[in-house]
C-alpha cells in the first residue's frame, strides 16, 4: 500500500468522518481550555460549538452521502447522518440540562463536558459501523464515559451505585459481544457486515448462530430490552438526570442504529422470536411503570417499553429478509425508527429536563408525590410535562403518535399483524401511568406549606420550550420539519 | 509434539484463569494472571502469530502486570479483616446460580462446536516465513481500513483517563474551583 493510496483512502473518507472530527476536536479543546488558566472561561462555549459543527457536517452528509469509506469499514450514508443528528441533539439536551444541575460537583464540570462529548463519538461509530471491530470501539467509546458520568455525583450513594452497576453489567454485555464476534469470525472468516451478508451459510451453522445470538444479546442489553432490562431502572434513577437523558435517548438510538444495520444479514427465521421479545418487553415495561412512585424510575420503565416497540420494528425488517419486499420494508423500518427515536428524544429528553429543572430546587423532586398540584403554581412546567407524557403515550397531534403509527404499520406490512395488535393493546396500558402523573399535577391540591419551586433558569426554560415545540411540530407539521432531512 | 504443546498451554491458561478468580490473596491472583497470559502467548505462537505472542508477553506480561501489582500494593491487601469480609460476600446460592449459568453456557458452546464442521487447524506447518502477522501487513491494516478503530481507541484511552481522574479525585483545589464556579454563574 503506497502513500498515495493511503491519502486517497483518508481524503475520500473526509465528509463521512467530519462529524467525528468535530467532536474529537471539541474533546481536545475542552481539555486544553480546562488546563489553560486564561482559556477556562471559553469552555462552556466549546461543547455547543463542536456539537453544532458536527451537526452541520452531518447535514452535509445527508445531502451528499459518501457511501462506504475506509475500505468498507464505515458507512457514510444519509442514515448515519440522520442518526448522528439524533445523537447530537440528545447530547446537546444533556449538556444544557447539566448547566444548572450540579451543586457541589460543579468544579468538575470540565471533566463532565469532556466525557459528555466523547459519548456521541461512540454513538456515531456504532451507527455507521460496517465492521464489528469499528462497532466494538464505538460501543466502548459510548459506554466508558457513561459509566463515569453515571457515578458523577460521588457523594451520593445512589449515583455511585448506578455507576458501579452500569459498569459491571455493561462490561459483561461487552464481553458477550466479544465472545460472539469471536465465534462469528471463527465460522465466517470475516468481521465485515457486507462479508457476513455473503457468508449467511456459515452464520446459520450452530456455532455461527451462537455467535450472532451473543452479539444480539449485547445489543439488546445496551438498548434495555427484556430479559436484559434489569439494570435500567436503577441506573436511570441513580444517575444524574442529564446523564439519564443521554442514556435514554442517545444510547438507545445507537443500539437500534446498529441493529438496523444487522437486520438484513440476520436469517428471516430470527424475525418472529425478536418480535415476540419486543412485544413481551413492551408489556413488561408498561406493567413495571404502573407501580412506580419516582418519576425517573417511571420514565426508565417506560423507556424499556419503548425499546420493546422499536425491537418490533427491527423484527419486521428481519422477517422480511429474502422476500421480494425486503428493501421496501427495510426502508419503512428505517424511517419508522428514525422518526420514533427523534420524537422520543424530544419527549423523554424534555420530560427528564423538567425533572432536572425541578431538582435544582430540592433533591426529592423526582418523587411523583412532590409534583402534586404543580399545575396551580407552575402551570407552564406542568403543561410541558403533560405534553411530553402525552407524546410518550402516542396521543395524536404529538410526535409520539406519528412514530407509533409508523412503527405498527411497518410491523403490519411485514405480515406480523398479531404481534402488532398485541403491541398496540399493551401500549394502551402506558396511558394509565402517564395519566396518573398528569392527574397528580393538575387535579390534586397542593399543600399550603410547600414552597413554590423558584425555577429561575433561563436555559432550562429555553430547552423545555424547544423540546415542546419540536414535539408539537413533529406531530402537527411533520413534513415541514422532516422535509429537509429525508 | 505441537499438539501436545497446545494442550499444555491451553490447560495452563484455563487453570491459571480459574486461579485468578478463586484465590483469596490478590498478589496470588496477579501471579495467576501472569501464568494465564503466558499460556495464551504460547497459543498465539503455535498458531503462527509471532508478533502478537511477543507483544502479549511484553505488554500484558510486563507492563500491565506491573500496573496490576502497583494497584494491589496500594490497596490494603492482606488485611485479615478485609479478607474475611470479602470471603463472606458471595452466598452459596449465588455461587451455585453463577456456576449453573456458566455451566449451561459452556454446554451450549461445546454442543455448538461439536455440531459445526470447522476446518481443523494444522499447527506449525502452513505459516509463511515470519509468521501470519508480519509487521508490514499489520501496519497496513491498522492505518488502512482499520484506521477508524485505531484512532477511536486513542480517543477511548484519553476519555478513560479523564473519567478515572474524575472519579478518583475527591475535591478540586480552591483557586480553580472558584474560577470554574464564577464561570458557570456567568454562563
Amino acid at each position: 500500500m503506497s502513500f498515495e493510496s493511503l491519502q486517497d483512502l483518508y481524503l475520500g473518507a473526509g465528509p463521512a468522518l467530519a462529524p467525528l472530527l468535530w467532536l474529537t476536536g471539541g474533546l481536545l479543546a475542552v481539555l486544553i481550555a480546562e488546563i489553560t488558566p486564561g482559556l477556562t472561561r471559553l469552555r462552556p462555549a466549546v461543547v455547543p460549538a463542536a456539537l453544532l459543527g458536527a451537526a452541520w457536517s452531518a447535514g452535509q452528509l445527508i445531502a451528499e452521502p459518501s457511501g462506504l469509506v475506509l475500505g468498507g469499514t464505515f458507512m457514510g450514508d444519509s442514515q448515519t447522518g440522520a442518526f448522528t443528528l439524533i445523537f447530537l441533539g440528545a447530547t446537546l439536551l444533556a449538556w444544557g440540562q447539566a448547566r444548572h444541575y450540579y451543586g457541589q460537583e460543579e468544579p468538575f464540570l470540565g471533566e463532565h463536558d469532556a466525557l459528555l462529548i466523547t459519548a456521541p463519538i461512540g454513538m456515531i461509530l456504532m451507527a455507521g459501523a460496517q465492521d464489528l471491530i469499528v462497532f466494538f470501539i464505538g460501543l466502548e467509546l459510548l459506554s466508558i464515559p457513561l459509566y463515569c458520568l453515571a457515578a458523577f455525583r460521588r457523594t451520593r450513594d445512589d449515583s455511585v451505585e448506578a455507576g458501579l452497576r452500569y459498569f459491571i453489567l455493561g462490561a459483561f454485555g461487552v464481553t458477550l459481544f466479544l465472545m460472539g464476534a469471536g465465534l462469528v469470525y471463527t465460522t465466517a472468516g470475516t468481521l465485515n457486515i457486507e462479508g457476513l451478508g455473503d457468508a449467511l451459510v456459515a452464520l446459520t451453522t450452530p456455532l455461527g448462530s451462537v455467535g450472532m445470538a451473543l452479539i444480539l444479546a449485547s445489543l439488546l442489553f445496551k438498548a434495555g430490552v427484556a430479559p436484559f432490562h434489569l439494570w435500567v431502572p436503577d441506573v436511570y434513577q441513580g444517575s444524574p438526570t442529564p446523564i439519564t437523558t443521554l442514556m435514554a435517548t442517545g444510547t438507545k438510538a445507537a443500539a437500534f442504529a446498529f441493529l438496523l444495520r444487522l437486520a438484513p444479514i440476520l436469517p428471516s427465521e430470527a424475525g418472529l422470536p425478536l418480535g415476540i421479545i419486543g412485544v413481551a418487553t413492551l408489556a413488561l415495561g408498561n406493567l413495571g411503570a404502573l407501580v412506580q412512585t419516582d418519576l425517573k424510575r417511571l420514565l426508565a420503565w417506560s423507556g424499556i417499553a419503548h425499546a420493546g416497540l422499536l425491537l418490533l420494528v427491527i423484527s419486521a425488517a428481519v422477517s422480511a429478509a429474502g422476500t421480494n419486499q425486503q428493501a421496501e420494508i427495510l426502508n419503512a423500518a428505517t424511517s419508522a425508527l428514525l422518526l420514533y427515536l427523534l420524537a422520543y428524544a424530544f419527549a423523554a429528553g424534555g420530560a427528564l429536563g423538567l425533572v432536572a429543572w425541578m431538582e435544582a430546587d430540592g433533591e426529592d423532586h423526582t418523587q411523583l408525590s412532590r409534583w402534586q398540584g404543580l399545575g396551580s403554581v407552575r402551570p407552564g412546567v406542568a403543561a410541558g410535562m403533560t405534553l411530553f407524557l402525552l407524546s410518550l403515550g402516542g396521543i395524536p397531534a404529538t410526535g409520539g403518535f406519528l412514530g407509533k403509527w409508523l412503527a405498527f404499520s411497518t410491523a403490519v406490512r411485514a405480515d406480523m399483524l398479531p404481534l402488532a395488535v398485541l403491541g398496540a393493546l399493551t401500549s394502551v396500558i402506558a396511558l394509565g401511568y402517564y395519566l396518573r402523573v398528569i392527574i397528580t399535577m393538575w387535579m390534586k391540591p397542593r399543600p399550603e406549606s410547600w414552597a413554590i419551586p423558584s425555577m429561575n433558569r433561563p436555559l432550562a426554560a429555553f430547552l423545555a420550550g424547544f423540546c415542546a415545540a419540536m414535539v408539537l411540530a413533529l406531530g402537527l407539521i411533520p413534513g415541514f420539519v422532516l422535509g429537509p432531512l429525508f | 509434539m505441537v499438539d501436545l504443546l497446545f494442550y499444555v498451554a491451553a490447560a495452563v491458561s484455563v487453570l491459571c484463569a480459574l486461579g485468578v478468580v478463586v484465590s483469596a490473596n490478590p498478589v496470588q491472583s496477579v501471579m495467576m494472571l501472569l501464568g494465564s497470559f503466558t499460556g495464551i502467548a504460547l497459543i498465539y505462537l503455535l498458531a503462527g502469530f509471532q508478533f502478537l505472542a511477543a507483544i502479549q508477553i511484553l505488554v500484558y506480561g510486563g507492563a500491565i502486570m506491573v500496573l496490576f501489582l502497583f494497584v494491589v500494593m496500594l490497596l490494603n491487601q492482606g488485611d485479615p479483616v478485609a479478607l474475611a469480609r470479602e470471603q463472606g460476600v458471595l452466598h452459596k446460592e449465588q455461587l451455585a446460580g453463577g456456576l449453573a449459568v456458566a455451566g449451561s453456557a459452556l454446554a451450549v458452546l461445546l454442543v455448538a462446536v461439536a455440531r459445526t464442521d470447522l476446518p481443523r487447524p494444522i499447527f506449525g506447518y502452513l505459516w509463511p516465513e515470519g509468521g501470519l502477522d508480519p509487521l508490514l501487513g499489520m501496519a497496513q491494516a491498522m492505518f488502512g481500513p482499520y484506521v477508524l478503530a485505531f484512532e477511536g481507541a486513542s480517543v477511548l484511552l484519553l476519555a478513560t483517563a479523564v473519567g478515572v481522574m474524575t472519579l478518583a479525585k475527591r475535591q478540586r483545589n480552591k483557586p480553580v474551583a472558584a474560577a470554574s464556579t464564577s464561570e458557570e454563574a456567568s454562563a
